[in-house]
């Protein structure tokens, strides 16, 4: 169990390009061990593209990420992803409970299947997303939000200590909303940390404690409350941001 | 797989008679039916996965570019002096050699950025194909590889090309030129060199033996030379090479069933989870070229992709589970293969002569078609696939034409029954009741057609939730209850997890 005060992650001169075209540049980050933090910054800014090369997902053209002191290969076990809900096939022909018990695959490891304790793990995690009657349903069947959480509860038995959300709010209703808020926050009391992508301005204090904004490059990353300013909203969103009243930030753009 | 071939028949001589297998091996449509029963399960399991990762295409890509596989293969062995055969282990390796070349080629026109996938698909095979054409047509001479073989394929004939196993009384025989049974001719040595005939006094002769070598034990039977028949059994090189297959692949689908599905769902997960995921693909088009290969005899490069992909789409429509599309794809191609064969000597589905039926049309329109019916066996194999595709399509009780359109009918009637329900229930008893409910106007407050309107007063009233007072509809207690319930329904959201989103 990594000790408090530790990092959990360090990003060192992370650059991803696409042919030559860098769509992160330079990043260098430092995440302490549970923070629960936003990434924000505006369409193209490379806020997935940055979890995607943390992960390995897609490859790195310069620049190394460490998870606990150690590259992501080593360790694996110690990270849950969270993809955008739309990275996948939702008419595939396989239940709730499948879904979610794909998030113990990893600790399977190849060619042993899973049984019946990894069928209570998944309950559990269901039960916590509020999900636990829909459990044989076909996953087509579900609303947005409720895949949403699907997938949340496939994080959540992967037990990790660092979790990366891309977009968990995107398109979700109230209800899912609030149910992924407490599940982050549940996850932070647990000592966890999670990093969000994020894409609602006005939300960002209430929910996050720590926040970095990018665009391409890290325009300011730190504690909420230092680093959600209207200065700094411009400088990532460019002149959209026009006024931030009483940390409610209005006519923002993008 | 000789060896196997063997052990095979050996467990089978345990519950038939080596008379009876031979009968039964011997008949076309026994053959016939069991390879492309085979060729079906071995198709529908592999491409369930290639079906939900978007990748049917790619089996037909396959079962075309493996001919350049085969070909390839064919050269080699002919080089190394051995006989062409589309049973030999070299062609496994010149198939799989010619998926993972078809995979690579497509991927890497595909990272290029400049062309997209289908495109890609599109480049990448038929020059593989045309290729392996060309070869063919300079320098393969072989009955395998004609155009009509590539094309569809002689399943018919799968029954004729066997390997003879013996059991008893198995000698195999040597002739030499002293034997009384050797044939001795004589043959002019110098004849040819000098431009003589081997009349003239100068030919040299020499003894040649016509007979002589090594005979086995089925060859000796069927020249003469024993008195007593060997116990012989011949068995279709096709079926050894599918059932194999159909081990292969069975084996690979239920060790990596796990990895194969959490693959086609979530690539991107799985590769974070440390799974192989592109290891996995290349592993699936390895069986898919495998499988065409040893479908190639059968049922040609064309018409093995319905193989792959009409009996997963089927299974698709009647399942919501991985594991049902991986039971159901293989015995709904089973059952095509099976029916086929029968639809391609005029029988369809086993019931219906279809010789009679164009007796019926020849005396109804006059027409003079042939009545005869013997077409092509994998062709006609297809058809049948695609006859339960389409029967699953418009019948699956769930994804169904029929019960789509039944339902949405439904909702569509229930839809119209609550909106007028709701109407009355928001003027009733209201100073407006007498204009908003009155029966016979009630349809030009919705702008419906008054026959629309009151199709729907009748069934609320045969349903018991609306009675007319007085020319005006008025609800009834059970229809006010039914409102209510329906409100409470669609207004107050379902399974809330207990969250307080204020909370901090």
């Amino acid at each position: 169990m990594p000790e408090s005060g530790e990092l959990a992650l360090v990003i060192d001169d992370l650059t991803v390009a696409y042919d030559q075209k860098p769509v992160i540049w330079d990043i260098d980050l430092e995440v302490p061990q549970g923070a629960l933090m936003a990434i924000v910054g505006p369409n193209g800014a490379g806020k997935s593209t940055l979890i995607k090369a943390a992960l390995n997902l897609i490859p790195r053209a310069a620049g190394s990420v460490l998870f606990y002191g150690q590259p992501y290969e080593a360790a694996r076990r110690l990270v849950g992803y969270v993809p955008q809900r739309g990275s996948v096939d939702w008419d595939f022909p396989t239940s709730v409970l499948d879904v979610v018990t794909m998030g113990l695959y990893g600790k399977l490891g190849w060619l042993r299947r899973p049984g019946r304790r990894e069928r209570a793990k998944a309950l559990a995690a269901l039960e916590q997303v509020g999900l636990v009657e829909f459990a044989g349903r076909q996953i087509s069947q579900l609303s947005g939000g409720q895949q949403q959480r699907t997938f949340l509860a496939r994080a959540l038995v992967q037990d990790a200590q660092i979790y990366f959300m891309d977009e968990p709010f995107a398109a979700v209703d109230a209800i899912t909303e609030a149910a992924i808020v407490n599940i982050l926050r549940e996850l932070n009391k647990r000592g966890c940390t999670v990093l969000v992508v994020h894409h609602d301005l006005q939300t960002v204090p209430a929910y996050f404690d720590w926040l970095t904004l990018l665009n391409v490059e890290v325009v300011a990353a730190g504690r909420t409350e230092q680093v959600f300013t209207l200065e700094n909203l411009q400088k990532a969103y460019g002149g959209r941001v026009t006024s931030l009243h009483g940390g409610q930030v209005l006519a923002a753009g993008g | 797989m000789m060896g196997l071939e063997r052990a095979l028949i050996e467990l089978l001589l345990h519950f038939i008679t080596r008379e009876d297998l031979n009968a039964f091996l011997r008949s076309p449509q026994h053959t016939a039916t069991l390879v492309g029963c085979l060729i079906a399960v071995c198709g529908a399991l592999l491409g369930t996965f290639l079906l939900l990762r978007g990748l049917s295409l790619t089996s037909d890509a396959i079962s075309h570019t493996v001919l350049l596989g085969i070909v390839l293969a064919f050269m080699l062995m002919t080089g190394a002096g051995l006989e062409g055969d589309t049973a030999s282990p070299w062609l496994i390796v010149g198939a799989a050699a010619a998926g993972v070349g078809t995979v690579a080629l497509t991927e890497a026109l595909q990272r290029s950025g400049l062309v997209r996938q289908d495109a890609a698909l599109g480049l990448a095979f038929p020059l593989l194909f045309a290729i392996a054409v060309i070869l063919v047509s300079r320098f393969v001479d072989d009955v395998h590889l004609d155009d009509d073989a590539v094309l569809v394929g002689e399943i018919g004939l799968a029954w004729a090309n066997t390997n003879s196993h013996c059991f008893a009384r198995c000698e195999s025989l040597r002739i030499r030129p002293e034997d009384p049974a050797a044939q001795q001719t004589r043959h002019c040595v110098n004849c040819r060199e000098l431009n003589i005939s081997p009349r003239d006094e100068r030919a040299e002769f020499i003894e040649v033996c016509g007979n002589c070598g090594v005979y086995t034990p089925a060859q000796a039977w069927s020249a003469g030379l024993l008195d007593e028949a060997p116990a012989l059994v011949f068995f279709p090189k096709s079926i050894t090479v599918m059932l194999a297959l159909t081990a292969l692949t069975a084996g690979f689908v239920a060790l990596f069933y796990k990895e194969l599905k959490l693959t086609a769902f979530d690539a991107a997960l799985a590769k974070s989870l440390g799974f192989r995921p592109v290891a996995l693909t290349y592993a699936l088009m390895i069986l898919v070229s495998l499988v065409a290969v040893g479908a190639f005899d059968a049922v040609g490069s064309i018409l093995v992709v319905a193989f792959f992909i009409i009996p997963p789409a089927t299974a698709y429509l009647l399942t919501d589970r991985l594991s049902g599309m991986l039971l159901l794809g293989p015995i709904l191609g089973g059952a095509g293969a099976f029916f086929g064969y029968d639809l391609a000597r005029g029988w369809l589905f086993g019931i219906f002569p279809l010789a009679e039926g164009i007796a019926a049309l020849n005396r109804l329109f006059g027409l003079q078609l042939p009545e005869a019916w013997d077409s092509s066996i994998s062709a006609s194999v297809v058809l049948t696939m695609f006859v339960i595709f389409l029967l699953a399509w418009i019948l699956s009780p769930r994804y169904g034409l029929v019960a789509s359109g039944l339902r949405r009918a439904n909702s569509r009637r229930r839809f119209e029954d609550q909106v007028v329900l709701a109407h009355i229930h928001n003027h009733q008893d209201t100073p407006s009741q007498a204009i908003e409910l009155r029966a016979a106007t009630l349809h030009q407050h919705f702008r419906w057609t008054p026959q629309k309107m009151s199709r729907v007063l009748m069934r609320l009233r045969a349903l018991g939730f609306v009675s007319l007072e007085a020319g005006s509809a008025v609800l009834t207690e059970r229809g006010d209850a039914h409102v209510h319930a329906f409100r409470n329904h669609m207004l107050v959201a379902h399974n809330i997890p207990d969250i307080d989103p204020t909370q901090s």
